[in-house]
């Protein structure tokens, strides 16, 4: 996928990217601060927002083939089963028991099927909108900022589920979050943001220890001290 | 005991309050029924669309959710009184006249508040529906559902407006015993009479309709909150 020279104005902001591929089956991390447009670019992406100029092209891949996760999902007012069959649902799919227990069962959370999905915690609920995301198997997942609320073990888990997923069938992830420890040992490209532009792109080495842009290096040391993440 | 008897016996005989059961239940439902179809679509279609002047469609509507009934009921009266433009369709003094008006009255209401819910949820919907990659019909189902109780909601206030509604049944169905009586105008003639024991048992009975209805309408909104994340 890419995309190329997409503008968007949302109020006082300017999204502006000249140039940026999506490679097939690797992981991308968008990173950058605030209001930098990682979001922004990843509805324009889902054709959530509409740009002003511009255009992404997707290279075959349908919409109906991307799916995005939020930092707070949105769920049905049902079951978590309810929840999750959706997608398959509108898909004309079938549901097997065996595939959605198995998917419950990567987070711990097999007992809960029947519980009403909003009753869930705010972990719990990213976990399930996740798994989601996950059942019919997209090929582009959109994950913004969906591990936020999550414990250290469940981001642990999250990561060799992807890892695992990525060895069987590789999909082509995007990833946006602040957790830089996190986009290191996922990513495969990482695109920095600032102020509506893509100001760096490339392997998570290249752009977190390699890169002399002053933005970068402020960013990375201000995320650091504050988070603690030392484990790079 | 015989007093209660009696009062009974002239309740059910002379004022015809089985007939005006059955004339309040059926021009109830069937007005709340079609209101609900019109005014959810409306709604929706309100939420939906942006279009030059819809701030003043929304103030107008907003306007006609607390109109007084009996100046629907004057205007339909126009409307279908013998030489009136919808003279030849016989409505006057029928239960079907009485259903128009109260379908006049009711819509604006379901509608406004189906807009108000949908402004609320709508926007959420549509982009997790997107996300999940359904069609636009799939999203407007899902958008139905996913705003039920509130739709329920939505009608049944509109019920309760319809069961005790008096000035507009009055105009437009003449108060018929037997015909056009509704538990409202019944209770309305009891008065003119001079017969309030009777007119304030009725109004009990009427009451006790409200009631199941507010039951009702607690029960849904009490589903809504319980399904709240805590």
């Amino acid at each position: 996928m890419r995309i190329r020279n997409l503008e968007k104005r949302i109020g006082d902001f300017q999204l502006k990217i000249e140039d940026l591929t999506i490679e097939e089956g690797k992981i991308h991390g968008f990173v950058g601060g605030n209001g930098s447009g990682k979001t922004t670019t990843a509805k324009l992406i889902m054709d959530i927002i509409q740009p002003d100029a511009g255009r992404i092209e997707y290279g075959g891949l349908k919409l109906t083939d991307i799916t995005m996760t939020s930092q707070r999902p949105y769920l049905l007012h049902d079951t978590v089963y309810a929840n999750l069959v959706y997608p398959l649902k509108i898909r004309g799919r079938k549901p097997s028991k065996e595939q959605i227990q198995e998917l419950l069962a990567l987070f711990g959370m097999q007992d809960k099927a029947k519980q009403y999905a909003r009753s869930l915690s705010s972990g719990e609920q990213q976990k399930l909108s996740m798994l989601r995301a996950m059942i019919f198997e997209p090929k582009l997942l959109i994950i913004d900022e969906t591990l936020s609320n999550l414990d250290p073990e469940s981001v642990e888990q999250f990561e060799r589920m992807i890892l695992e997923i990525q060895k069987k069938r590789p999909v082509t992830w995007i990833m946006i979050s602040h957790r830089l420890s996190h986009l290191y040992r996922l990513c495969d490209r990482m695109h920095f943001f600032s102020c509506g532009r893509v100001i760096a792109s490339g392997t998570a080495e290249e752009i977190l220890f390699a890169n002399e842009e002053p933005e970068i290096r402020r960013f990375m040391a201000k995320e650091l001290v504050q988070r603690g993440e030392y484990d790079l | 005991m015989n007093g209660i008897e009696n009062l009974v016996n002239r309740l059910f005989s002379d004022v015809g309050v089985y007939d005006a059961i059955r004339v309040t239940l059926c021009m109830s439902v069937c007005s709340t029924l079609l209101s609900s179809v019109f005014g959810i679509a409306l709604g929706l279609t309100l939420e939906r669309f942006s279009f030059p002047g819809k701030r003043i469609v929304v103030r107008i509507n907003r306007t006609l959710m607390g109109v007084p009934p009996v100046v629907v009921g004057l205007v339909v009266y126009m409307l279908i009184m013998r030489r009136g433009p919808l003279g030849f369709l016989g409505l006057l003094f029928t239960v079907r006249g009485m259903i128009l008006a109260q379908t006049l009255i009711i819509t604006p209401i379901i509608c406004g508040m189906t807009y108000s819910y949908a402004v609320k949820t709508a926007p959420a919907v549509r982009v997790f529906a997107k996300t999940m990659g359904a069609s636009r019909l799939q999203t407007s189902l899902l958008l139905v559902k996913e705003m039920k109780y509130e739709l329920y909601f939505a009608m049944i206030s509109g019920f309760g407006r319809s069961i005790s509604e008096v000035g507009a049944v009055m105009l437009v169905g003449g108060n018929i015993k037997g015909n056009t009586r509704t538990m409202t105008t019944a209770i309305a003639l009891l008065k003119s009479q001079g017969i309030f024991h009777e007119g304030l048992t009725l109004g009990l009975l009427l009451l006790a309709m409200a009631f199941v209805i507010q039951c009702l309408a607690d029960f849904l909104r009490r589903e809504v909150r319980e399904e709240e994340n805590y």
